[in-house]
């Protein structure tokens, strides 16, 4: 009877502490700063619901994967000093899901940088969101692309018509750069009182304002700037 | 009819169920491109009728200007269908790559015998770019696709294993038909090439 009891007051130790900061009683220390996680909770949110490539969470990265390092030993640890199995296996299912919520916000963002490759190195603003190492991705990918492109095609056409992002030579622009949907829907939530305009600058000024907690279905476009600075978030 | 080559190229394409390759068509392809290199000739030579009049090229406007423009306007599309073609084929080499493995030879045959040889370049030089980000990182991206519920699942072995597996706490003889209790991570890899299947009941 005291054995379940105790278990019991360990495994409720345990819920207790990973649901709010600061951690709780006996030997048991926060997995993982919750902060951190609910910030990578966000981005990761944020990154799958957005057309195009949001701004790298680097220094996020980094201490989550400090983080994760950390109790990966923590882990270790326990299972060779023969802890419960039981504490030991609620940990690791804790940090599997970190541990999912940090590649899974990576691999999103490498899948939309292979989506709009070329649109990603034109673009500064794009450019300016990439970590190095995804710019050298970026490049390197082009490149490929490139490469693959002129050997089954563009050597085999005529001339002018070789280049792999205008049409022909006579073309002004790179027309043949795919570029994401920024009128794409989106379902978003504000944090705080924001009012935002509806149309282009010099348009009929329309606003639409959102209360804090309000839930709304609109153009991408629209909540852009907001969602840089972290005053809506996407669902 | 101009164009026509390009567009049946495309359908083919698309006939195919929604992210899986079919056979590359290099018969239509080489025909298209051939019609390419006829609508350039015509081009060409409109152009150099046109000089030999002594007409101002770009301004005049005769019927040999518009046939020029329409041949110039058939290459376009015609170039457009065909790099249409291969880059969506390219996308989803890439997406073999996510879904399946790194390793070309992983490839199950039916899918590598779709291939070209300059995709299955491309297959590996996306693989290097994708493998060198993740050496970067520090991180590898291609386990975990699924959101974690329980850290252990149910498999059966579909293909002969045997021996070659390496798991990360204890070591089984995998035979044919089997099940085992094995670690989610572990077992990933597998259920995306088709070798076991996940029990869900």
């Amino acid at each position: 009877m005291g054995i379940f009891k105790q278990r019991e007051r360990e495994i409720f130790d345990l819920m207790a502490s990973s649901s709010e900061v600061g951690g709780s009683s006996a030997d048991y220390e926060t997995m993982m700063s919750t902060s951190d996680v609910e910030l990578l909770k966000r981005a990761w949110r944020n990154e799958k619901a957005a057309p195009e490539i949001l701004q790298y969470e680097g220094a996020l990265v980094e201490r989550a994967k400090e983080q994760i390092e950390l109790v990966e030993e923590t882990i270790e640890d326990y299972v060779e000093n023969g802890k419960d199995p039981l504490l030991v296996s609620l940990y690791q299912m804790d940090l599997d899901r970190t541990q999912f919520l940090l590649r899974s916000y990576l691999r999103v963002r490498l899948v939309k940088i292979e989506k709009f490759m070329f649109h990603n190195l034109k673009s500064e603003e794009a450019e300016r969101r990439l970590s190095e190492q995804e710019r050298v991705f970026a490049t390197k990918c082009a490149d490929d692309l490139v490469k693959h492109f002129e050997e089954t095609v563009l050597l085999k056409l005529p001339e002018n018509y070789q280049s792999v992002l205008k049409q022909s030579q006579i073309s002004e622009v790179d027309d043949m750069v795919p570029q994401p949907h920024l009128d794409t829907f989106v379902v978003c939530r504000s944090n705080n009182f924001v009012s935002l305009n509806l149309y282009e600058e010099g348009e009929s000024p329309e606003t639409v304002e959102m209360e804090r907690g309000d839930l709304y279905f609109i153009r991408y476009k629209i909540v852009k700037g907001a969602i840089e600075s972290g005053q809506i978030d996407l669902i | 009819m101009y164009g026509r080559k390009g567009y049946q190229l495309l359908k083919d394409f698309a006939s195919g169920e929604k992210g899986q390759l079919k056979p590359f068509n290099s018969k239509l392809f080489d025909e298209t491109i051939e019609e390419c290199d006829q609508n350039h000739h015509l081009l060409q030579s409109l152009i150099r009728k046109m000089q030999q009049e002594d007409l101002d090229v770009p301004n005049n406007r005769n019927a040999d200007h518009y046939g020029a423009l329409i041949h110039h306007l058939s290459l376009m599309r015609n170039k457009r269908c065909l790099m249409a073609y291969v880059y969506n084929r390219a996308e989803i080499v890439r997406d073999l790559a996510w879904r399946v493995g790194l390793e070309l030879l992983d490839l199950p045959s039916e899918i590598q015998e779709k291939l070209t040889s300059l995709e299955k370049e491309y297959f590996k030089n996306h693989s290097v770019a994708l493998k060198s980000y993740m050496g970067k990182v520090g991180i590898e991206l291609n386990v975990d696709m699924v959101p974690p519920k329980d850290p252990y699942i149910k498999v059966r072995i579909l293909d002969d294993i045997d021996e070659g597996i390496v798991l990360s706490d204890k070591t089984t003889n995998f035979a044919r038909h089997s099940m085992h209790f094995l670690k989610r991570t572990d077992a990933e890899p597998y259920i995306a090439r088709g070798q076991m299947e996940e029990l869900t009941d």
